[in-house]
C-alpha cells in the first residue's frame, strides 16, 4: 500500500470511473474555446499562430496548456486526458509514434474525408505517411525530424579526411582523430529509451536489416544483419573504441553537451542540435557539417523519421473549429513563423524552397535532401511494447548481460509474441 | 440524565463528526482502490480498440510466466532491502549525532531535513548528472581521492546503476529515518542511562543494552515506512535510469505504469499493482512480526 502506488492507481481509476463530469469550458460570449497541450518550451512559438488564428476566425480562441518538456510525460498526460474522454483537449499535438496507438484506441477523428489529395500533396510524403493508420489519415504533420550525422568539418579538413559514408570510414576517421577522454570519436544515444531505438534502426537499415514489417508483421531481429548492426554498437564501446562507456546511459542532451563543448568528432542526433551548436558561445560554432547516417555500401543512409503533428480528439465538441486550426497551423505562413523562430524542420515541402526560411536557416537545404530518405518507425498499434522489448534487449547486450545474438533472438521471440495473439 | 444516554449521545456525535472524513476517504481511496482490484480481474487493453471483459484470475496468472515481472520483482526487492538497510543504519547514526547537545543543534536539525523536502524528481535529475561519466561529480571526486583510475559509467551497468539509485534514495530519505529515531531517542529517560553509567557500563554497552532496545519501536516504525515506500519506488527510477540498462533497475511500480500508460494494458497493469500491494502487506507483516518477537525476548 505504497502511497505513490495508491496515488497513481486512484488517479487512473478515477479517470476510468468518472468520465464526462468536467464542467463545460467557459466561452467568451458565444465563442468557441479549443484546448491543446504543448511542451512549455514551445508555447511562446505557438502564440503567434494562435493569435493569427483568432484574428482570422473571430470568436474562436485556442488555449495552450503548458505541459512538461519530456516526451514520455506528455504521452502519459495525453493518454490520461483522452482516456477520460471529457473533452479536456480538442487538439492533440502528437509524436510520430503515438498515431497508431491513439488511433487504434479510437481517440482521434479520421481526417481523410476533410483533407483531400490537393491538401495532402503540400506535405513531405514521409511526414504525411506517418499520420496514417489502417488506411485512414489521423495526423497532419506540423514539424518533422530525421536522424543525422553531425561532424567536425574543421578537424576532418585539417586531417584531409573526406566526410565518411560507410560505417568503416566512420570508425576509421573517428579512431584517427580522437584522443579520449578529451576528444571522443563518435557519440550516440544508448540509454534505455526511444532514442536508442531510433539510432539502432539507422544502423540496422544501414546494414540491410529490418525490425518489423508493418504490413506482414514479420520480425527481422534474429537475422545476421541485425547481429552485425548490434556488433557495431558494441565495438564502439569496447576499451579503445570510438565511444565512451557512458554512451550507454546518454540521451540526446548529454551527447549534445559533449559535442557542443568540442569533445567529440561525430554525433548522431536530430536537426535541433544545429542551431544550438552554431550559437554564439558554442565551442563548435562554424566548425560543423551534417551528413546522412552511414551505411555498409556507402549509399546515403536512411535516418529515422521523427516529428510532431496535429490531430483532432474524438471527444472534442468543436471538431470543425479544431480542424480549421490544424489547417491554419500548417499553412506556409504559419510554418515560416514557427520554424524561423525555433529552427525546427517544417513539414511542408514548399517551406524548403521558401526564400525567407532558407535565408534564416541555410541548413534547411541539407535537411530537405536528407529528409527525403527518412525511414518511419513501424506503424502498429502495439508499437510501445515492441519498442520497449528492443530497448531492453539492446541495453542488456550493451551492458554485457547477454551476447548480441542471444539478446536479438530473445527480442525477436518476444516481439513476435506481442504482435501475435495477446500473451 | 443518566450516564448511559450521555455515552450514547457522545457516540452519536462522534459518528456524525467522522462521517464527512469517511465519505471523503471512501471517494478518494477506497473506491479507486477497489476499481483497480476489479480491473485486475478483467482483460482491459488496447487491441483493435480498448476492450474490456471479465477474465477471472487469468490476468493475474500472466505474471507467473512473465520474465519481466519476475525481474521487476527481484529489482524491487533488491532496491528495497539495500536502501532500507543503508537508510536505517545511517539514519540511526545521524540521530545519535543530532541528539548530542551541541551549539546550533536546532539549526542543524532543520538543515538535515532539506533533502527530504526536495521533490524526488528534481533531486533524481541532479543525481543522474552527479553519476554522469564525463561531467559527473562522483567520478571527479573519486578520481581526486585516488580511488578511481578510469571514469565509471555508473548508470550504464546493472550493478552500478542499482548502487547509484540506492545512494540517491539514501541521500533523500536518511533524514526522515533520522527524524523518527531522534524522536525515539528523546523518549529514553536520561536517568536510565545515568544509572547504567554509575553501574560501570561503557558507551558501547550502554548503546547495545539500553539505547537500542528502547529505540526498537522507533526503528520498526522507520523501517516499516521506508520499506513500504521503497517497495513502490517509481519517480527516482523513472528519472535516473528509466529502468535500464537491460531492465535491470525496473521496479514493479514502473512496470505497472508502463503497462497502463504506454501499452494501454490496464488489466495487467492493475494486476501488477495489486500483486505488488499484497507483497508489500506481507513484507510489512514480516517486519512487525520480527520486531514483536524481539520485544518479547
Amino acid at each position: 500500500m505504497s502511497a505513490r502506488w495508491a496515488g497513481a492507481a486512484s488517479a487512473l481509476a478515477l479517470l476510468l470511473a468518472v468520465s464526462g463530469c468536467r464542467a463545460g469550458e467557459t466561452p467568451h460570449g458565444n465563442g468557441v474555446t479549443l484546448r491543446m497541450l504543448v511542451p512549455a518550451n514551445e508555447r511562446p512559438f505557438w502564440m503567434p499562430l494562435t493569435e493569427s488564428f483568432a484574428k482570422a476566425r473571430p470568436g474562436t480562441r485556442i488555449v495552450l496548456e503548458e505541459g512538461p518538456v519530456p516526451t514520455d510525460l506528455r504521452e502519459s498526460l495525453t493518454t490520461a486526458a483522452l482516456l477520460s474522454a471529457d473533452g479536456a483537449f480538442d487538439l492533440v499535438y502528437l509524436d510520430v509514434t503515438w498515431t497508431s496507438k491513439l488511433a487504434a484506441a479510437g481517440w482521434l477523428l479520421p481526417l481523410d474525408g476533410d483533407i483531400g489529395e490537393a491538401e495532402r500533396a503540400a506535405f513531405l510524403p514521409q511526414a504525411l505517411a506517418a499520420g496514417f493508420f489502417r488506411g485512414r489519415l489521423y495526423r497532419i504533420p506540423f514539424r518533422t525530424d530525421v536522424g543525422l550525422l553531425y561532424y567536425r568539418a574543421d578537424l576532418l579538413a585539417a586531417a584531409g579526411i573526406a566526410p565518411p559514408r560507410t560505417f568503416a570510414e566512420l570508425e576509421a576517421a573517428a579512431q584517427r582523430l580522437q584522443s579520449p577522454p578529451e576528444l571522443w570519436g563518435f557519440l550516440w544515444q544508448g540509454a534505455q529509451y526511444e532514442g536508442l531505438v531510433c539510432f539502432f534502426l539507422e544502423v540496422l537499415h544501414g546494414h540491410g536489416g529490418s525490425w518489423i514489417d508493418p504490413g506482414t508483421l514479420e520480425v527481422g531481429l534474429d537475422r545476421p544483419q541485425a547481429e552485425a548492426a548490434l556488433s557495431f554498437l558494441l565495438r564502439a564501446r569496447v576499451p579503445g573504441g570510438i565511444s565512451p562507456q557512458g554512451v550507454a546511459a546518454y540521451k540526446e542532451e548529454e551527447t549534445r553537451h559533449l559535442f557542443q563543448s568540442g569533445r567529440a568528432v561525430f554525433l548522431r542526433s536530430w536537426p535541433y542540435v544545429w542551431r544550438l551548436a552554431q550559437r554564439e558561445g558554442s565551442a563548435v560554432a562554424g566548425k560543423i557539417g551534417v551528413l546522412p547516417v552511414p551505411t555498409l555500401s556507402g549509399d546515403a543512409g536512411s535516418g529515422t523519421l521523427g516529428g510532431w503533428g496535429l490531430a483532432v480528439a474524438r471527444s472534442s465538441r468543436h471538431p470543425a473549429e479544431a480542424l480549421a486550426f490544424v489547417r491554419h497551423a500548417t499553412k506556409l505562413e504559419s510554418q515560416r513563423l514557427f520554424c524561423e523562430a525555433t529552427g525546427f524542420a517544417p513539414a511542408r515541402a514548399d517551406a524548403y524552397e521558401d526564400p525567407a526560411l532558407l535565408a534564416a536557416n541555410p541548413f534547411l537545404a541539407d535537411l530537405g535532401r536528407i529528409h527525403a530518405g527518412a525511414t518511419p518507425r513501424p506503424v502498429i498499434a502495439r508499437y510501445a511494447q515492441a519498442s520497449d522489448i528492443l530497448q531492453r534487449h539492446l541495453t542488456a547486450a550493451l551492458a554485457g548481460l547477454s551476447t548480441p545474438r542471444a539478446a536479438l533472438a530473445s527480442a525477436a521471440r518476444e516481439t513476435r509474441l506481442v504482435l501475435g495473439e495477446a500473451p | 440524565m443518566s450516564a448511559g444516554t450521555l455515552a450514547t449521545r457522545a457516540r452519536r456525535e462522534r459518528v456524525l463528526l467522522l462521517t464527512p472524513v469517511l465519505v471523503l476517504l471512501a471517494l478518494v481511496v477506497a473506491i479507486p482502490a477497489l476499481r483497480v482490484v476489479h480491473l485486475g480481474f478483467t482483460r482491459t487493453e488496447l487491441d483493435d480498440a480498448v476492450v474490456s471483459s471479465w477474465a477471472g484470475l487469468a490476468t493475474h496468472a500472466r505474471t507467473f510466466g512473465d520474465g519481466r515481472f519476475l525481474g521487476a520483482l527481484r529489482n524491487t526487492a533488491l532496491f528495497t532491502s539495500l536502501s532500507v538497510l543503508l537508510e536505517v543504519t545511517l539514519g540511526t547514526a545521524l540521530a545519535l549525532l543530532l541528539d548530542r547537545p551541541s551549539r546550533g543543534r536546532g539549526a542543524l536539525r532543520a538543515v538535515v531535513l532539506v533533502p527530504w523536502a526536495l521533490p524526488t524528481s528534481v533531486m533524481a535529475l541532479a543525481w543522474a548528472w552527479i553519476f554522469h561519466d564525463t561531467f559527473g561529480m562522483a567520478n571527479d571526486l573519486l578520481a581526486r581521492l585516488g580511488l578511481l583510475g578510469e571514469p565509471v559509467a555508473w548508470l550504464a551497468q546493472p550493478a552500478t546503476a542499482m548502487a547509484a539509485l540506492v545512494v540517491a534514495d539514501a541521500w533523500k530519505t536518511t533524514p526522515f529515518v533520522a527524524l523518527i529515531v531522534l524522536a525515539g531517542l528523546q523518549g529514553i529517560p536520561a536517568e536510565v542511562l545515568e544509572a547504567a553509567r554509575v553501574d560501570g557500563a561503557g558507551p558501547f554497552q550502554r548503546f547495545r543494552r539500553i539505547t537500542l532496545p528502547l529505540l526498537l519501536p522507533s526503528l520498526v516504525v522507520a523501517t516499516l515506512f521506508r520499506a513500504i515506500q521503497s517497495w513502490g519506488a517509481f519517480d527516482i527510477v523513472y528519472v535516473m535510469t528509466g529502468g535500464g540498462p537491460g531492465g535491470s533497475t525496473e521496479t514493479l511500480a514502473l512496470y505497472a505504469y508502463q503497462s497502463w500508460f504506454r501499452y494501454l494494458d490496464f488489466g495487467y497493469g492493475a494486476a501488477i499493482a495489486v500483486q505488488g500491494m499484497l507483497l508489500a502487506l506481507v513484507l510489512a507483516a514480516v517486519v512487525v512480526r520480527l520486531a514483536s518477537r524481539r520485544e518479547v525476548e
